[in-house]
């Protein structure tokens, strides 16, 4: 059995005094595509956070077996500054680490590889672009792009599918599952309806963490996860979004 | 016309130019920064805290750019050091700082015994009076931001734009946080020489927006920020000397002035490209 990217020990974590989550763990393996689900506000992206190394721990412990993987990140679209004075080239190259901190520059094989990304993604007619004159697909993604550019291990989006139209919805639909191939994914999203038959194993995170080794979920088990589910329609496609509810 | 040539006979003046210059091309670095992420509030806070350091100096028998040098490093930093704690609001913070430092100012001035030195040239300049020490000082720090943006121009760009991604990354985010602040800090104490605590901020915003009409490149955004402020601000000089006005006041008005017209220029193209899209 291939060894866990990620592990996460009984984490507990939060803001000032409050805790968001409560005793979460996980195991992330490097052929996973977990889909993280969870009502607004039920700590999906504070978990995220934990992973990318950015939260500090209440108590618990974040473990990387294999010492610390790659982790491409694709943040949600209003933590992003659209009016910030940057092109797609330079959004992109920032998914590189340089080799030197003294002398943060671009080697002649990592410029080449930003070109390269630019070409596969379809930007490099827009690659001296600034940000603020995409649309929201192309800017996804120029971000998927910084996420992938340095090959990580691991992919964790967060709300990917916000702010974009349904072609482009499904079009990254497609190159996850082309990507998870080759890398682990985490995809958080509200919209379990859209995530269910596409990843393999789902995360319910609300507050503590239910996690359910298939995609197959019924509104029964969770219920019993006590994360209960409400069916909405809005727009053309009903389709089902989490209940917030308390767990004491 | 060679009246007016003749003033470049006049050592304070060439000292003036040189300093207008100079200043516009840090203000230009600096503003780019200060405007890209946003931060205009904190300029502000740093300028008026370093009254107090001005204050101060004064009461103690110490250069007055020092004091303000010491307060404005002081100010930056502890803003910074705010907003990463996040235990109080950031905007309050500044708020605080920015009246207890003019407090501190005006209560240090009022008890320096004897002569009471004239407010007015900090508060609103006094470029005509700029020495060429003051000159060699604007001129190396200049240099020194020009050499930081050139070798750390992308964790600087990559720090401002999304800190959070920066880090996963290995940037360390607060060390280019911290060090920008020191810069923004000695930036503007330096520029109070110039336009005065009232009208520094101007210096840092204006020539960048006029500059953001043109390109939405921070690399680009810096040098084009430079040209108008040297513009804006020669200009300004010029016209300070023919009309007899407040040289500081002459410079900012003119520096608005360029930006209106430029803006207005840019509103009038898009409605012409509009309505021919129209046809």
């Amino acid at each position: 059995m291939n060894k866990a990217l990620v592990i996460l020990e009984g984490v507990s974590t939060g803001y000032f005094s409050e805790t968001v989550l409560k005793d979460v763990n996980l195991e992330i393996f490097p052929d996973d595509f977990i889909g993280v689900i969870g009502p607004n506000g039920g700590g999906k992206t504070t978990m995220v956070k934990v992973i990318l190394g950015l939260q500090p721990l209440f108590s618990g412990k974040l473990r990387f077996p294999g010492g610390r993987p790659k982790i491409g990140y694709l943040p949600q679209a209003s933590q992003i500054d659209k009016s910030f004075p940057i092109t797609v080239h330079e959004l992109v190259s920032s998914g590189l680490k340089s080799k030197y901190s003294w002398f943060p520059h671009l080697s002649f094989g990592q410029r080449t590889r930003v070109k390269r990304m630019l070409e596969d993604a379809g930007l490099a007619g827009i690659s001296s672009k600034p940000i603020g004159e995409l649309s929201g697909g192309q800017l996804q993604k120029a971000l998927l792009s910084r996420a992938l550019i340095d090959k990580p291990q691991l992919l964790i989006l967060d709300e990917p599918n916000t702010h974009v139209d349904k072609q482009f919805e499904q079009e990254l639909y497609g190159w996850l599952r082309d990507l998870n191939k080759e890398m682990a994914i985490l995809l958080v999203s509200h919209d379990i309806g859209t995530i269910f038959p596409m990843v393999k194993t789902i995360a319910c995170v609300n507050r503590i963490l239910h996690y359910h080794p298939s995609n197959q979920l019924s509104e029964e088990v969770l219920k019993i996860y006590n994360c209960p589910v409400d069916i909405i329609a809005h727009g053309p496609v009903p389709h089902r979004v989490l209940k917030t509810h308390d767990h004491e | 016309m060679s009246e007016f040539l003749s003033i470049f006979e006049y050592q304070f003046f060439r000292n003036a130019l040189a300093a207008a210059v100079l200043t516009s091309v840090l203000a230009a670095m600096i503003g780019t920064y200060i405007v890209s992420r946003k931060i205009v509030f904190i300029g502000g806070g740093i300028t008026h805290a370093s009254f107090g350091g001005i204050g101060l100096a004064f009461y103690l028998g110490l250069n007055p750019f020092f004091g303000a040098a010491v307060f404005g490093v002081m100010t930056a930093l502890g803003i910074e050091w705010i907003s990463k704690k996040g235990k109080v609001r950031e905007d309050s913070a500044i708020a605080i700082l920015w009246s207890l430092g003019m407090a501190l100012g005006i209560i240090f001035v009022f008890m320096t015994p004897g002569y009471t030195p004239n407010l007015m040239s900090f508060l609103f300049g006094s470029i005509l009076s700029v020495r060429a020490p003051d000159l060699i000082i604007l001129l190396v720090f200049c240099l020194l931001l020009i050499i930081v943006f050139a070798v750390f121009f992308r964790p600087i760009l990559y720090t401002a734009f999304d800190p959070e991604f920066a880090r996963t990354k290995g940037i360390s985010v607060d060390a280019y946080r911290y060090l920008m602040s020191v810069l923004m800090a000695v930036a503007i104490v330096l520029s109070i020489r110039t336009v005065g605590i009232i009208l520094v901020l101007s210096m840092f915003t204006v020539p960048q927006l006029t500059a953001m009409l043109f390109t939405r490149n921070f690399a680009r955004i810096m040098p084009l920020a430079a040209l108008w402020g040297i513009s804006g601000s020669v200009i300004g000089l010029m016209a300070a000397y023919l009309l007899d006005i407040p040289t500081a006041a002459a410079i900012i008005f003119f520096l608005t002035i360029q930006f209106l017209i430029i803006k207005l220029i840019v509103i009038i193209r898009d409605q012409l490209r509009r309505e021919r899209f129209r046809q």
